[in-house]
């Protein structure tokens, strides 16, 4: 059909093909195995990052707390489990970050959905308090020794074998968990009720609740559930360092919403799916990744993931000016 | 008495403190096509949204099929097979056609997962039930309007509606498509299923309805059958008052026009516009939204500056690049919206006056002069004759008529010669409107030029001397104002329908 | 109409409070300055001075540390010494932070810069309304009245090249790599340090220099990985943020490259102890914060009371390390305080 070569994600995969036709010549290393699963691994916690910030652009929001979200809820699960005298279970401490981190998300949901403030000033501002409140309040130290259940999870390798060139190759059990939060999201999305609400929240909130949609509920769901996503991925990125650092993450958010703008998830709401998100986050995390390879020199490695910051956010500021725009040929 | 299919039995309903219904009944029989009319403001949306479950009475019964229902909410007033069409048709742009008419089924059962080819099988059934084929798959966004409606009109028949309730269902459709709906309408009827059409335009109203229900002020002022009603009498009841028809028409214009344009174009709005208006002239200009009136208008201002074409101010070749140079050129806008919401209530009259020529009002050390502005505003108080008792009284305290004045006063502070007026009184009762064309004939009978865009043709014709018709970015024809009729609308617009067809179709995906 | 303004008050009401909220999580977090201010016993009875401590970010061990010096420095002297810092690395925070100290009138503010061009506007304000100012971390900083290093940024450089280089076996391709790029200690530490390899050891090789990590592990790992990709030969890494040098080597200890490539850099004992027991890191240089901390209020004291001219070549301000001060230039200040650690001796650090 005509149909799917019409889609961003369409254009964005062959952008990515591209690219790494491009990188490829450049450094045949690059198609090597091991890059591939650093190219994985490098997208791990970022990917459950997207699928968050997709969610909340579907519905019609944005959100740039997740990071502090994220770091406040590993870093306060962790300290909390050094408190307690006995090993924690991994999945309890995956459970305790995730539901800290839906509380905060909670938060989120209710000032928006009940005050009715945009989304980015919320966010904005929780981000501040988050981060405020866990440097005074909880710690500001690195915590460097995890309890052993947690560094034993990070150190666990879900696929290990050593290439030719002698480098052990491998990826961390938290894989397995972003792949689950992908695969759930996306059947989400397009399989259930709420998912279709989410969608038919962005596309137009007043008609939402006139067909009978909560959107209070809703956009509650929404960022409760990317909060205790982004609780679960701060957990990943505490097991995968082997260290629980409260100012990791922050700042990370910008780049996040460009991937996701660039997979083809309008920033006035209503169209994206998981694919293009995912498909967003592969291109600038290549980008990101391969810069050595190629031999571009640092200097420059900044100025690239600038100008990609500055491609992401201005493709979504055209999305909003077309979608305003009048001049829409009026003309034939 | 019978049962009847609803009955709304003396509704109140205030919103904090506004009283928004006051002991207003309605009754509508099975397959019946009643007409709820009235103007902006007086209830009516309020009413359709007790009637559909999103608002709670505060006092009064609703009985669907004879049985008392409190606390109606909207899935209940869906599984009672009401169903409302509102005006902007309630669709979602981002979702498929399939979609938009299968979701709401499936929300009001209570599903919680989505099976896609269950739903795109009851979208098919339901657009064969009106007779239309479309895409299924396709997103709403790239549809026209009239193809939107049609979505809608199909959802509200899924779910074994028993009565349809449009809201304004006529407001952004061609002549064509509004015949088309009306044929779907009385298709409708014959299968059993009630209507109510809501709507203000008086045409409509006797057009298709059998009863007919007149609300004014949150109030119903009365239900009679429609051929026991005529147009004089509905305008009666809509406004509380008797209002004349009454034309605006000065001489054949001869001598330099205030304001002529040449070929005036911008791209990708509107081309090879040449107008004129000379003093004393009202020209109405019309069109569907979207036909690039507007945008000619902001260009007249300096807003989105024309690529090419000449204009030309008594005469004389202008430039236009800005607002600026308009305002120099003796040319005002007035915006849409901004007669209805430009006031600031509390406010008094004088401040409301020079907010918009505070510059004017300065002494030469950049202060406001008390003293000027006091007397000008006196000038204008006066010259408009607004009733006032002070000029520093609030502007809420003015009756609705003279509020219009001091918005216009505003805008004519800067003493224009040219006078954009942008849907004058859209959203403005029959009463404030009737004041506010007053006052406009009486500022071109001193000699200012009017251009007015407006959609309402009993407006255009009662106060223009002239009507132009734009369709997509041309003038297509021009008529006489008093004579400017449906019909006359009509013809012109859709003479070249024909062609326009596949174009209109296509929307904004071009 | 009347529900949407007491809505939008409501609203406008959270706004404000989530401001000062947020106001409060921005510049407080550790500025316990209760701590020493009343305690003025033992101090010959001098003038108590409000001497801030502005560090590149809060929440790391490393400014932890320096945090324990200035306390330490306020309870023994008596002085009103507090330290804040922005909780992300970021130049525009920390001028904000200077803006509202000058504000609050102290007598002084030391300051570890983010980026020394952007705080050099701010600083100049703070000079010219009397406040002192020592800068740390900053050679060749204009707005400053002193500017004191534990040591000169090149021969630390050096050292850590020193100690890379024994590593190595003297041979082999290396790496480098900087927390930011306007990082002028971080430049310099690399700068020496490649300046030594060119002089000393003719066998090594940098492949690639430079390279930003935002002072972040994760990105530090990845630049591990990616190069080592590209130059598969890779023997040495040697990191200047206090970041870097653990996020290289949990890359190299879970690629399995323990032995393989060697890592050194500047980091806190706490925080390398497991991958200095591992093998997979080499070395770490420091210099303890907690001294650098009491040197730099020690100066911003000695300036306040007017003994600014005493400090010549040879000085010595009474701390570990800052015994026998280098001068160059008037203004900039160098000791000798490094340290190095290995597996051997890491113990004996706790912070």
């Amino acid at each position: 059909m005509r149909k799917w070569t019409k889609t961003s994600e369409f254009y964005v995969a062959i952008i990515i093909l591209v690219l790494f036709a491009a990188i490829g010549s450049q450094n045949g290393a690059f198609f090597s195995s091991a890059n591939m699963f650093d190219l994985i691994r490098s997208s791990i916690v970022p990917g459950i990052f997207v699928i968050c910030t997709m969610m909340v652009i579907i519905s019609g929001g944005i959100d740039v707390s997740f990071p502090a979200i994220a770091t406040f809820s590993m870093f306060s699960a962790t300290k909390i489990i050094l408190m307690l005298d006995f090993d924690v279970p991994v999945f309890a401490a995956f459970l305790l970050a995730g539901i800290i981190g839906l509380g905060l998300g909670l938060i989120n949901g209710l000032l928006i959905a009940f005050f009715k403030l945009p989304t980015l000033i919320v966010t904005l501002g929780t981000s501040s308090m988050f981060s405020g409140f866990l440097l005074t309040f909880v710690g500001s130290r690195q915590i460097s020794n995890l309890p052993a259940p947690l560094e034993q999870f990070g150190k666990t390798q879900v696929i290990k074998f050593t290439t030719d060139a002698g480098i052990t190759v491998g990826l961390p059990m938290s894989v397995l968990i972003t792949a689950a939060v992908v695969i759930l999201v996306a059947i989400m999305m397009k399989y259930t009720m709420i998912g279709r609400g989410i969608y038919t929240l962005g596309g137009d909130p007043v008609s939402a609740e006139r067909i009978g949609f909560n959107t209070r509920f809703l956009q509650c769901f929404v960022y409760g559930f990317v909060g205790f996503l982004a609780g679960i991925a701060g957990m990943i990125q505490t097991t995968m360092m082997r260290s629980s650092n409260p100012v990791d993450l922050l700042g990370t958010e910008l780049l996040i919403i460009a991937a996701v703008v660039l997979g083809g998830v309008r920033i006035t709401g209503g169209h994206g799916t998981v694919t293009g998100a995912l498909l967003g986050l592969l291109l600038i995390v290549t980008i990101q990744n391969s810069l050595i390879l190629v031999g571009i020199p640092s200097y420059w490695q900044r100025f690239v993931i600038g100008a990609l910051i500055l491609i992401g956010t201005g493709v979504a500021a055209y999305q909003i000016k077309r979608s305003s725009a009048k001049q829409s040929s009026i003309l034939t | 008495m019978p049962k009847a299919l609803i009955e709304l039995n003396h509704i109140n309903k205030s919103f904090a403190g506004v009283h928004a219904l006051k002991d207003v009944s309605l009754r509508i029989e099975y397959g019946e096509v009643h007409c709820l009319a009235g103007e902006n403001g007086c209830g009516k949306s309020t009413l359709i949204k007790v009637m559909s479950g999103v608002h709670a009475p505060d006092h009064g019964e609703i009985r669907i099929d004879g049985q008392l229902r409190s606390g109606l909410n909207p899935i209940e007033a869906i599984n009672s097979g009401i169903q409302v069409i509102y005006q902007d048709f309630s669709i979602f742009p981002n979702l498929t056609v399939a979609e938009n008419i299968a979701l709401n089924g499936e929300l009001a059962a209570r599903k919680k997962w989505i099976n896609w080819s269950k739903m795109r099988q009851t979208a098919k059934q339901a657009l064969d039930k009106v007779g239309v084929d479309l895409d299924l798959n396709a997103k709403v966004e790239h549809l026209s309007v009239a193809d939107k409606q049609l979505i809608a009109i199909s959802r509200a028949l899924m779910h074994e509606a028993k009565l349809i309730v449009m809201d304004e269902p006529t407001t952004a459709l061609t002549q064509k498509e509004v015949r088309a709906l009306f044929r779907v309408i009385e298709g409708l009827k014959r299968d059993g299923i009630s209507i109510l059409f809501v709507s203000h335009k008086l045409e409509e109203v006797f057009e298709l309805s059998e009863r007919i229900t007149i609300m004014r002020n949150g109030k119903n002022v009365i239900s009679e059958r429609a051929d026991q009603l005529n147009r004089e009498k509905l305008v009666y009841y809509m406004t509380g008052r008797q209002i004349d028809e009454s034309y605006y028409e000065i001489g054949k214009q001869s001598g330099t026009p205030l304001l002529r344009t040449d070929n005036l174009s911008l791209k990708g709005c509107f081309e090879h516009i040449s107008l004129s208006i000379h003093p004393g002239e009202i020209v109405g200009l019309t069109g569907l939204l979207g036909s690039g009136r507007t945008e000619l208008a902001e260009a007249l201002f300096g807003l989105t500056p024309a690529t090419s074409g000449e204009i030309f101010r008594d005469g004389e070749p202008v430039s236009i690049r800005s607002v600026q140079d308009a305002e120099t050129h003796g040319i005002a806008y007035v915006p849409e919206d901004r007669l209805t919401e430009g006031l600031f209530l509390e406010q008094s009259i004088e401040r409301n006056m020079v907010v918009s020529v505070i510059d004017e009002q300065k002494d030469k050390w950049g202060m406001i002069d008390r003293r000027k502005v006091k007397s000008a505003v006196r000038s204008w108080i006066q010259k408009l004759g607004i009733a006032a008792h002070s000029p520093l009284a609030p502007v809420k305290t003015l009756s609705g008529g003279n509020q219009q004045r001091v918005v216009l006063a505003r805008w004519l502070a800067a003493s224009p010669k040219v006078l954009i007026l942008n849907g004058p009184s859209v959203g403005v009762d029959i009463g404030s409107k009737e004041d506010i064309h007053q006052v406009i004939r009486e500022l071109a009978g001193q000699g200012l030029g009017v251009l007015m865009i407006s959609d309402d043709l009993p407006e255009l014709r009662q106060s223009c001397n002239r009507v132009l018709v734009m369709k997509r970015g041309r003038i297509i024809g021009e008529a006489e104002g008093k004579s400017f009729t449906q019909e006359v609308w009509s013809e012109l617009h859709d003479a070249r329908d024909d062609d326009a067809g596949p174009v209109e179709r296509r929307g904004n995906t071009a | 109409m009347v529900k949407k303004r007491s809505m939008s008050a409501v609203a406008m009401l959270l706004i404000f409070c989530m401001v000062i909220l947020t106001a409060c999580g921005g510049s407080n977090s550790g500025s316990d300055n209760e701590s020493g201010g009343t305690n003025n016993g033992g101090n010959e009875g001098g003038k108590k001075y409000k001497i801030a401590t502005v560090v590149k970010l809060t929440g790391v061990a490393w400014f932890d540390r320096m945090e324990e010096g200035v306390k330490e420095f306020g309870k023994t002297t008596g002085h009103d010494t507090f330290m804040q810092g922005p909780q992300k690395a970021d130049a525009a925070l920390q001028v904000q932070i200077i803006e509202d100290l000058i504000a609050q009138k102290v007598d002084a503010i030391t300051v570890v810069p983010f980026s020394a061009e952007a705080l050099e506007p701010v600083l100049k304000k703070a000079r010219d309304k009397g406040i002192v100012v020592i800068t740390h971390e900053a050679d060749g900083m204009v707005n400053t009245d002193f500017n004191i290093e534990a040591f000169d940024n090149l021969e630390y450089g050096a050292f850590l090249m020193d100690n890379l280089a024994k590593a190595m076996g003297e041979e082999g391709e290396y790496m480098t790599t900087v927390g930011s790029l306007t990082t002028k200690s971080h430049m310099q530490w690399e700068e020496g340090a490649y300046k030594r390899q060119q002089e000393k050891y003719p066998n090594m090789k940098a492949v690639a220099r430079q390279l930003e990590t935002n002072d972040d592990q994760k990105i530090a790992s990845e630049k591990l990985r990616e190069t080592f990709k590209a130059f598969p030969n890779l023997k040495g890494f040697q990191g200047a943020s206090g970041n870097d040098a653990a996020g290289a080597a949990l890359a190299i200890e879970e690629s399995g490259l323990i032995g393989k490539v060697n890592v050194v850099g500047t980091s806190v004992p706490s925080v390398s102890q497991k991958y200095l027991e591992s093998g997979a890191m080499s070395m770490i240089g420091f210099w303890d914060p907690a001294e650098a901390a009491k040197a730099m209020n020690t100066l911003a004291v000695k300036v306040l009371e007017g003994k600014a001219n005493e400090i010549t070549e040879g000085y010595d301000l009474g701390v570990p390390g800052y015994e026998k001060l280098i001068v160059k230039d008037g203004k900039y200040l160098y000791g000798a305080a490094w340290v190095g650690v290995t597996k051997e001796n890491v113990t004996d650090y706790d912070f």
